[in-house]
């Protein structure tokens, strides 16, 4: 009786016990280094990267990135570069981007309080966004700069543009 | 013998009452430095007498004050006598070391169910006389645990959790990567806090010099000042016996490999081991002692093999009774390499490290932190002198002198700190039971470094509390002043009141007490400037000290002949909490914003919760402890979860021994910690709760001891601070010879 009870205590403390931290395969994730110009903004609230399966022509299609909002994480803006990683679903991704929040954001005037401020281009045609696929396993070195000199409102990229 | 607090109590109010005092001790064998037990120990010429117990403790109540001869007789030993000056109400602690033929190996282990003596209130006195928790870590429990740190040792106390080495006591630091402990650390009494940080270098003191520890919980300024905000941890070491005496202790052990073979890091296994010896000698008027040591560990996981060479000493002189003057000191070498943070895919600085396609490789370095590494140098001298001038009126005076040097690699830093502190303290009893303690303490720390630049701070202190008996209870009011001043700006002043009561009743001791603590920001909290995690760390000069207001009340009862519970409800109320920052600055070059790191007084705090312990012994050779806290803690100005507490935290051991053996074993469970600082950071992390099991065995004979401890027994891999493996299953052997 008293060994049924040992091996009784002893297999609830194992399985007390498991749970701890597990191997994990890295989940789909477009990642790189950014690497930042010029001042940043006193009215800025948070800066994010961003990706869109297909190009945001309408302001229907401004909330379909990835990754979901409640997932999106500010990036450190100290220094001159910083690394990130944006987890996101499998698949082809044609724009990949930075996003300048401006204090006071609501969805509401997202135009005027969103700015794209720079993204990953085209290795053979800079002048391009560039696409970027990711598989079963993260796409690393997704690097671009981000300029805080040059900032566009989202629909510049609509269709038509904005003037 | 074992007393139930109640009647400890008891003995202390009658005691208290009249012209006499408590004297109270442990008779050992000090070939195997176990207690003997059934000693006869008697003031020759009086009916006192008592038998001591089967750990060897022994007490005894109604010792006339004055200058009395203490005798110890126990077959198979020579009489041991010693000779003591007490002071009305005292509690004086006096320990018989016989040595004989005897080998007393039926006493090998000693179980207690109420370890009785603390000297949180700057004297000695019972533990049920004190009117905050104190928890005690005795010199069974640190042989039993066959670790070897101090750490290690105290890591499993009640209430007590280690975050990657930082000290809390009920949740009190938190983490901030070693700056600014919110714990005050002291070697027999005198700080030990680092003159430039103020963190604690627990490698300082060697473990086979420390007797006990005790753990103060609740504000402790009032007494202590700066750093005793969230507690007190009080390192006593051995007393010096008569005669020659040598000890050795020998370390040997393997880490566990990763249970998973995708986070095998080497093909061998890392091995750690060590060697302490110690010898000492004591004849009439001196004694003295000394401990070598050194310990090398290939750590357990890549980049964290370390060397430490260690050596500690002390002296005393007993010109004549009632004088003592001691000298100790001690100086640690550590030489480490560093794990900077594990390897992610996007690492925080440009060197990819291999994941392996996975997540977190938690055994693997970032490649940024390769090649880190420290050299740590450390040491402490201490001088003090006490003085028992009359039955009423005992004087200690101190000086201390602590330096620390660390040179780092990767990224290249380098600080040289002091602290030089001195005391002087004047303890009076009157026979109506009351107890006056009063002093002046002053310190200076300075500090040359690449990083926190060439500064000094100096703090002076003075202090009173008077305890005195009130009806059928004993309280205790007192203060504080300290002013502290910053390379000679103008000076702060911070008043630390305390107030406590303790009562006994027919439910158990009631304690309560209401006491602000503060801690005045460290050099490096001012003066930092370098980078981490990517950022420009900034320094701020005009910081202020951080205050809080503790409040407690516990009862500690006998719940049964074989079992005693304490337990605590204990509030905190914290101002101006210094915690790093995010600032936006305007570079001066080019004249960018950009986000730098800054510590500032910008959090509020609350801490509170259920602090409870319950040790039984249903027979003499199984004791067991149960101990849990339950932490509420808030973080006011952001209204959300303060980083790095967890919620609960519970403690089972227990000990079994059969003739020469014994087994054991620890459970610590830590609930997963809600929030961590530098969310935008480390917030996609993994984080879970720690579940660790530890076991123990060991057998005794004679002069010679084995121990056997498996840390961690079950492997089970988990990280309290961001990125940072805590231990994996380490078994490791330690071998003890004792002359």
């Amino acid at each position: 009786m008293s060994s049924r009870v040992a091996r009784g205590a002893l297999v609830a403390a194992a399985l007390a016990c498991n749970g701890g931290l597990q191997p994990t395969p890295a989940p789909p994730a477009i990642s790189g280094i950014v690497t930042y110009r010029g001042a940043v903004p006193d009215s800025t609230q948070a800066v994010y990267v961003v990706a869109y399966h297909t190009f945001p022509h309408s302001r229907d299609s401004l909330f379909t990135f990835q990754p979901p909002v409640q997932s999106l994480r500010q990036l450190p803006l100290g220094g001159a570069a910083a690394p990130y990683s944006i987890p996101v679903e499998s698949g082809r991704y044609e724009w990949v981007l930075a996003v300048w929040v401006k204090r006071g954001f609501t969805s509401a005037n997202a135009d005027s309080t969103l700015r794209e401020t720079g993204y990953y281009r085209d290795p053979a045609d800079t002048s391009q966004p560039g696409v970027v696929d990711v598989l079963t396993q993260p796409a690393t070195s997704i690097d671009f700069v981000i300029d805080f000199g040059q900032m566009h409102p989202p629909c510049r990229y609509y269709t038509p543009p904005c003037p | 013998m074992r007393l139930p607090a109640a009647t400890a109590l008891l003995l202390v109010a009658r005691t208290l009452g009249a012209q006499t005092a408590i004297v109270y001790g442990t008779v050992r064998n000090v070939a195997t430095g176990v207690g003997v037990a059934n000693a006869n120990v008697f003031v020759p010429g009086t009916a006192l007498k008592t038998l001591s117990g089967t750990d060897g403790r022994y007490l005894l109540r109604n010792v006339p004050a004055g200058q009395v001869e203490i005798r110890a007789v126990v077959v198979g030993y020579p009489p041991a006598v010693r000779t003591v000056l007490l002071a009305a109400g005292d509690s004086v602690e006096i320990d018989f070391d016989l040595r004989g033929l005897a080998a007393a190996v039926d006493d090998l282990h000693a179980f207690t169910t109420e370890p009785l003596i603390v000297t949180a209130a700057k004297h000695s006195q019972l533990l049920a006389q004190a009117v905050t928790s104190v928890a005690l870590v005795s010199d069974t429990d640190l042989a039993r645990r066959a670790v070897s740190t101090v750490d290690e040792a105290v890591n499993r106390a009640p209430g007590v959790q280690f975050l990657s080495g930082q000290v809390n006591i009920r949740g009190s630091s938190g983490f901030v990567e070693g700056l600014g402990s919110r714990v005050l650390l002291l070697v027999d009494g005198v700080p030990a806090n680092q003159g430039d940080r103020g963190g604690i270098d627990w490698d300082m003191v060697p473990l086979a010099e420390v007797a006990h520890v005790e753990v103060l919980k609740g504000a402790g300024s009032s007494l202590y000042g700066s750093a005793a905000l969230g507690g007190v941890v009080n390192v006593i070491t051995r007393e010096t016996p008569l005669g020659f005496h040598a000890r050795l202790r020998a370390t040997g052990g393997a880490y566990a490999n990763p249970p998973f073979d995708v986070w095998r890091f080497r093909d061998g296994v890392g091995a750690l081991g060590g060697l302490d010896a110690t010898a000492s000698y004591g004849q009439g008027a001196v004694r003295g002692s000394l401990t070598l040591g050194g310990r090398h560990s290939d750590g357990y996981r890549e980049q964290d093999r370390s060397d430490q060479w260690e050596m500690s000493g002390k002296a005393e002189w007993l010109p004549q009774p009632g004088t003592r003057v001691t000298t100790s000191g001690a100086w640690t070498s550590h030489q480490h390499e560093v794990f900077p943070t594990w390897c992610v895919p996007v690492p925080p600085g440009t060197r990819a490290c291999d994941t392996r396609g996975q997540a977190f490789q938690p055994f693997l370095i970032d490649l940024s932190g390769a090649g880190s590494y420290t050299r740590s140098n450390k040491g402490y001298l201490t001088a003090t002198l006490d003085r028992t001038v009359s039955s009423r009126f005992s004087w200690e005076a101190r000086g201390s002198w602590l330096r620390t040097h660390f040179t780092d690699v990767n990224p290249d830093d380098w600080a040289v700190s002091n602290r030089f502190g001195g005391e002087v303290r004047g303890v009076s009893r009157n026979p109506s039971g009351r107890v006056v303690t009063a002093g002046a303490e002053v310190a200076r720390g300075d500090v040359t470094s690449d990083i926190f630049g060439d500064h000094t701070q100096n703090q002076v202190g003075v202090y009173g509390e008077a305890e005195g008996l009130l009806g059928g209870g004993r309280v205790t009011a007192g203060t504080r002043i300290d002013y502290l001043d910053a390379d000679s700006s103008e000076a702060t002043a911070v008043l630390s009141p305390r107030v406590g009561a303790v009562l006994p009743s027919r439910i158990g001791t009631w304690r309560a007490s209401a006491g602000r603590g503060f801690r005045a920001p460290t050099l490096a909290e001012r003066f930092v400037n370098t980078r981490a995690l990517g950022f420009q760390v900034i320094p701020n000069p005009a910081l202020h000290p951080e205050t809080a207001w503790s409040f407690e009340v516990g009862n500690a009862a006998p719940i049964a002949s074989w079992a005693r519970l304490d337990a605590a409800l204990f509030w905190t109320e914290a101002r101006q909490l210094l915690e790093p920052s995010f600032v936006l600055v305007v570079d001066s070059t080019t004249k960018d914003t950009v986000q730098k790191i800054q510590i500032q007084n910008v959090s509020r705090a609350r801490l509170r919760g259920l602090d409870a312990s319950l040790v039984v012994t249903p027979f003499p050779s199984l004791t067991g402890t149960i101990a849990y806290l339950f932490l509420d803690a808030r973080d006011l100005a952001n209204d959300s979860v303060l980083a790095f507490r967890p919620k609960q935290l519970l403690t089972l051991s227990a000990d079994y021994r059969w003739r020469m053996f014994s087994v054991g074993g620890d459970f610590r469970y830590s609930s997963r910690i809600e929030r961590i600082e530098l969310e935008p950071v480390f917030g996609g992390d993994p984080r879970v709760a720690a579940k660790v099991l530890d076991l123990r065995a060991s057998w005794q004979r004679g002069a010679l001891a084995a121990r056997l401890l498996v840390a961690n027994a079950l492997n089970y891999i988990y990280n309290l601070v961001p990125r940072t493996l805590e231990p994996v299953r380490t078994a490791s052997v330690v071998l003890t010879w004792t002359y």
